[in-house]
């Protein structure tokens, strides 16, 4: 190990802490596939989460990004064998930076048959002005 | 001559300071992003294309759990034909929610040891699971042969 890490250095360095919170964890995880829409005055957000139930998801807003993690609940019952496996059991984590341009506390957010709609009003700070001329 | 052995500047080597907020920390996370993004397609429900499908066994059913976010109950169609199951699901555009409209088809080849009748789906939180019944003489039996 100390040979690999002297070779590559980079190896035994930490990991860059990306943004304010702190790694839980969460084990494998994979990013859902989504989709962003804009509007006038909110954004859109559709994100796919098969398997996700209301209480296994968790959307958490801080002033700069937010963060959707879906854990699966469901489990193999006892006396299942698998035959042939595509999905993962990894769970959604799903980090989107949006630098403050979202009001996050009049977010609205709708899980229906594994597809979360979540609807982030602008913050008033980025929405478009008219400017009158004096 | 002597023989100097090189050692490459670890972080026990260099104090940390030296290293510790440089301009390469942004692009480690870049790279880490770009990474992300290339990859983030496996095991997932692209729209378009194939859904992710699981086949699993017990005793008595085979079960088929196929991925299938965001469909409507009478937009998915399960046919079972000839040792095949078919998979069928449909979606159209919505107009204000903007989903776009799908269409997802797929066949399995199923045991041999599966029933054609009694067959049954259930769809939750997008995913769907089909039972199908097994025969009854693949269905592991118990003998108890009375001894005298």
């Amino acid at each position: 190990m100390n040979l690999i890490h002297s070779l590559i250095p980079s190896f035994s360095r930490a990991p860059v802490v990306t943004s304010g919170h702190r790694e839980e964890d969460l084990g494998p995880t994979v990013q859902p596939h989504y989709e962003v829409k804009e509007t006038d005055d909110a954004f859109g957000l559709t994100v796919t989460l098969p398997g996700v139930t209301k209480q296994d998801l968790e959307i958490t807003s801080d002033s700069d990004s937010l963060r959707i993690v879906g854990k699966r609940s469901w489990t193999r019952p006892e006396g299942w064998t698998v035959l042939y496996r595509e999905s993962t059991d990894a769970t959604f984590l799903l980090e989107l930076d949006h630098e403050g341009a979202v009001n996050a506390e009049k977010a609205h957010a709708e899980l229906h048959d594994g597809v979360l709609r979540l609807s982030l009003p602008k913050a008033d700070e980025v929405k478009p002005r008219r400017i009158e001329i004096a | 001559m002597r023989y100097i052995r090189y050692n490459y500047p670890t972080r026990r080597s260099v104090p940390a300071a030296a290293f510790g907020r440089g301009a390469w920390n942004g692009l480690e996370s870049e790279f880490d992003r770009l990474f992300n993004a290339a990859f983030a397609s496996s095991g997932v429900t692209a729209p378009t294309g194939r859904f992710p499908v699981d086949v699993y066994q017990d005793d008595n059913n085979v079960y088929v759990r196929a991925e299938l976010p965001g469909f409507k109950r009478d937009a998915i169609n399960v046919e079972v034909v000839d040792g095949y199951l078919t998979i069928e699901a449909k979606r159209e555009a919505e107009s204000e929610k903007a989903q776009r409209a799908a269409k997802f088809n797929r066949s399995i080849a199923l045991p041999d040891d599966v029933k054609s009748d009694g067959v049954t789906a259930a769809y939750s939180d997008g995913v769907l699971t089909v039972t199908l019944p097994k025969k009854e003489e693949a269905k592991p039996r118990k003998i108890t042969v009375e001894v005298k």
